[in-house]
């Protein structure tokens, strides 16, 4: 076991991780990272897409491009000048339950950073002028979105297994919706969903708890939004009966992208953990496991050919995607779904099993050596309710999991009769 | 942060670098080769890259399956570039599992197998990988644009090949490239991370130091200093966006005007990083081409593209047009602003703001010990080390009279190239 080649105390754990909840909803996670120069910040806040009426799908996403288009108190130009004059950064976007944010700067500059933050959420001021530039550049984006296979084979997979959910709807919206939002939809839709409350940050990097606490609860931390109101909840999604297969034809392009896929288990569920190593076994553990192998090292059919686990907190999907030529999709949909028989009938070997443990928990040290990896983990642990030492625990519930219980899930959630294949490329022969 | 360099080159030519950074238990090996798509000749592109692939085909000691798996199951990730000067691979992982990567890279230096049958299955990925590339109307605009940018040098083409060499390429093609560069005195290893030198060192000694070079031929192409006469290249797609790429020739690498036309982008189109991992860059809203053409609604988004090579390479600016202006307005409104950064005085306070820039993105790659380990190399690519470590040094010591000097030398209207990728159906509007 990789754990060997490392300690496990060397992670981070409730000895080291600073968590606190403010007076206004807000929460903080925060681990100091004295080597660094610099500090990284990752956190949610509400509103996500799914609370968007339908008529103005792409809200969300509209919103959080305005919030950095202007406050009161700055300009577009102040304020990007301020936040780049720093060498600093801010990117907020939209999700389906929240909208993320991310940020980086200087130690030094934290405070000042967390207070640009606060206005942004708090203050925007929805400049009429840069409202409009947003709008043409959110519509040139789905225009150029509408020509991209691998985009659209993932929409029309989410159309297709989601079908009236909101996450059947993509984050940007659609032309005609867009168009239809105004700037008096995204000040109400500010109002009355985004503030303190559902707010989680977590910041690492060369700071200590102490400074980045004081320096979070005089800016976020006092953030009061009076007319905040809870998102709505999602409504469930319907079961998946039989094979749904989807095509988009878009002309003049040489590759197609292809998705397969099923809902997968919650994310905080019993089921998630056996998920994540069978998935490791069926396409990543490696060059992409052994669906790589079956499609692109021995078949040649794909440059790539792997699975992917989603996680969140709605309803998720577990897929296979691959990029082919056009004349081998029928082929690469054989082998994937052969590749899927045997991960639904067979058990995993004891070897397979051994060496995705041996991955997952020897990535742990690489995916947390960064300020930004260890500030997304530390938002995960908020976000899924784990303890602070979950990320410690982890080799030890790792080491748990039984070639039978990656059966028992893949047989539950990968049904061959009841799945979808979505496809995006020229006209299928 | 430990600043040591440990340099050593082996009997066999192999150099090494190390630099100790113990900031987690990690490490990351590099080996750099001095060949890319420089090197190639017309006929047989794409060589270099399809080599690459080869290498994680097996040799007669691992297995393909071994080689990745050994890695994988450590929790360490491998990958491979190729580039138009250099091919590298690395392994980042446990600290104290560096001798695997190192035992992998001396194996595949000089015993990969190139086995035919494999050779054949990864024509059809290669030709996938390209599949995926032309779907997108940026490459198809590059490769078009980069194609009028040279007359004769290798850097006119891609890294992934000309299709009709990709299908033509052989066996004996790939692994007479192969044997030829693949060699200890035409490699650079570099070792960063939670590493005990000495140990290290006797790693090296042991895995490396047994290989025996032998003669090898390094076709060296002459340079282009200048751009051919001034070119426009129209393309048509689907779609309903038109992409624009301005093309004009830039300087080596290892030249002092180098370091002032990197102000020069970061002024016109926002900081460039050279982070190749993690960390994500600084935004380009208040660079001199967002808020002449973005803000003013002529464009829809700018970029810059610099990159450090051996050879002079070009200078590119992407904008995607808005869709309620013309390409000549487009055009006309860039060209002001290249006029104003030739003949205006510049702010030295937007000099040091660039500088406070790059300083800051290297702060935020620092933390990613992948990113040391390709620093070094890539440095060494095209200069040395100090290159790397002197770079935001080099920045700063720019003054504004260089930056308008290297805009009036190189941005010239009469020595460019520029590429439009026009929607089918759309009247071509402008001349």
């Amino acid at each position: 076991m990789p754990e060997s080649l490392f300690s496990t105390a060397k992670l981070p754990g409730s000895d080291d991780i600073t968590r606190k909840q403010f007076g206004n909803g807000a929460i903080l996670l925060t681990r100091p990272n004295n080597s660094s120069p610099a500090v990284s910040i990752r956190g949610y806040l509400p509103p996500g897409s799914a609370a968007e009426p339908p008529e103005k799908y792409g809200l969300v996403n509209f919103l959080a491009s305005m919030l950095t288009a202007g406050t009161r108190r700055r300009t577009f130009r102040e304020l990007h000048n301020e936040i780049e004059s720093m060498g600093a950064s801010l990117s907020i976007g939209a999700g389906g339950l929240a909208t993320s944010f991310a940020a980086q700067c200087l130690r030094e500059d934290l405070p000042r950073m967390l207070e640009i933050m606060k206005e942004v959420f708090s203050e925007p001021s929805f400049p009429a002028k840069q409202f409009q530039r947003i709008k043409t550049q959110i519509l040139t984006i789905i225009a150029i979105q509408a020509q991209d296979t691998a985009a659209m084979a993932d929409q029309a997979f989410d159309r297709a297994i989601y079908r009236a959910h909101p996450y059947a709807i993509p984050e940007l919206g659609f032309p005609e919706t867009v168009q239809m939002i105004s700037r008096e939809d995204l000040e109400a839709f500010h109002q009355r969903y985004m503030g303190p409350k559902g707010l989680v940050a977590a910041i690492s990097g060369g700071i200590q708890p102490a400074e980045a606490l004081d320096a979070f609860e005089r800016t976020l931390g006092t953030w009061v939004n009076i007319d905040q109101q809870a998102q709505p909840e999602l409504p469930p999604v319907e079961p998946l009966t039989g094979i749904i297969r989807e095509h988009v034809t878009l002309q003049e392009k040489s590759q197609t992208d292809l998705v397969m896929g099923t809902f997968a288990p919650k994310t905080t569920g019993p089921d998630f953990l056996p998920a994540q190593l069978g998935n490791e076994i069926l396409g990543q553990f490696g060059m992409m496991g052994r669906i790589g192998e079956a499609v692109r090292e021995k078949a040649g059919l794909a440059y790539y050919a792997q699975s992917e686990l989603g996680m969140g907190l709605g309803p998720i999907t577990w897929q296979v995607v691959a990029g082919v030529n056009p004349n081998n999709v029928d082929k690469a949909i054989a082998l994937i779904r052969k590749e899927l028989s045997r991960f639904t009938t067979e058990l995993v070997t004891e070897e397979e099993l051994a060496d995705v443990r041996s991955a997952v928990v020897g990535r742990l040290p690489l995916s947390l050596e960064s300020n930004a990896g260890i500030a997304s983990a530390l938002l995960n642990l908020e976000r899924y309710k784990h303890s602070l030492d979950y990320i410690r625990e982890l080799p030890t519930r790792i080491a748990a999991v039984t070639r039978e219980d990656i059966l028992r899930v893949a047989q539950t959630y990968w049904q061959l009769d009841n799945m979808v294949i979505a496809s995006a490329g020229v006209a299928l022969s | 942060m430990p600043e040591t360099l440990i340099t050593h080159t082996l009997d066999n030519g192999l150099r090494l670098l190390i630099r100790e950074i113990h900031t987690a238990p990690i490490a990351s090996c590099w080996i750099w080769y001095g060949v890319g798509f420089r090197n190639e000749v017309p006929g047989k592109t794409g060589l270099s890259h399809w080599v690459e692939h080869m290498q994680f085909k097996g040799t007669a000691q691992r297995s393909a399956s071994w080689m990745d798996h050994a890695v994988a199951r450590l929790g360490g990730h491998w990958n491979a570039f190729t580039s138009p000067d250099w091919t590298t691979y690395f392994e980042t992982l446990p600290a104290s599992a560096l001798e695997t990567a190192l035992a992998l890279e001396a194996d595949r230096m000089r015993g990969s197998l190139f086995d035919p049958a494999e050779v054949e299955t990864e024509r059809t990925v290669i030709l996938s990988e390209r599949e995926g590339l032309e779907n997108d109307p940026l490459f198809l605009l590059n490769e078009a644009v980069q194609l009028r940018a040279y007359q004769h040098h290798p850097y006119r083409g891609e890294v992934i090949g000309a299709k009709e060499d990709l299908l033509a390429l052989t066996r004996e093609d790939l692994y007479g490239h192969y044997q030829n560069y693949y060699q200890p005195a035409n490699a650079l290893l570099c070792l960063a991370g939670d590493i005990e030198p000495r140990r290290a060192l006797d790693l090296v000694q042991k895995f490396f130091g047994g290989i025996q070079g032998s003669p090898f031929n390094k076709h060296q192409p002459a340079p282009e200093e200048d751009l051919p006469e001034f070119e426009r290249v129209d393309l048509r797609g689907p779609g309903d966006t038109t992409f624009i790429e301005i093309a004009w020739r830039a300087p080596k690498g290892n030249s002092e005007e180098f370091f002032a036309f990197t102000i020069l982008e970061s002024l016109l189109t926002g900081p460039s990083s050279l982070n190749m991992f993690g960390s994500g860059g600084i935004s380009n809203r208040t660079s001199r081409l967002y808020l002449a053409l973005v803000e003013k609604e002529l464009a829809v988004s700018v970029n810059g593209s610099l990159n450090a090579s051996i050879d002079p390479g070009t200078f590119s600016i992407n904008l995607t047009k808005h869709p309620a202006r013309s390409v000549d307005q487009l055009l006309a409104a860039l060209d002001r602003e290249i006029k104003k950064i030739q003949s205006k005085p510049i702010a030295l306070a937007e000099i040091d703001r660039a500088v406070k820039q790059a300083k800051a993105l290297f702060a935020y790659g620092s933390d990613n010990i992948t990113n040391h380990g390709f620093w070094m190399g890539y440095a060494n690519s095209f200069a040395d080390y100090s290159w790397f470590t002197e770079y935001v040094q080099r920045l700063a010591a720019v003054s504004p009279e260089q930056v308008t000097n290297i805009a009036r030398k190189y941005l010239r209207p009469d020595a460019r190239v520029i590429g439009v990728y026009t929607p089918n159906g759309e009247e071509a509007r402008d001349a």
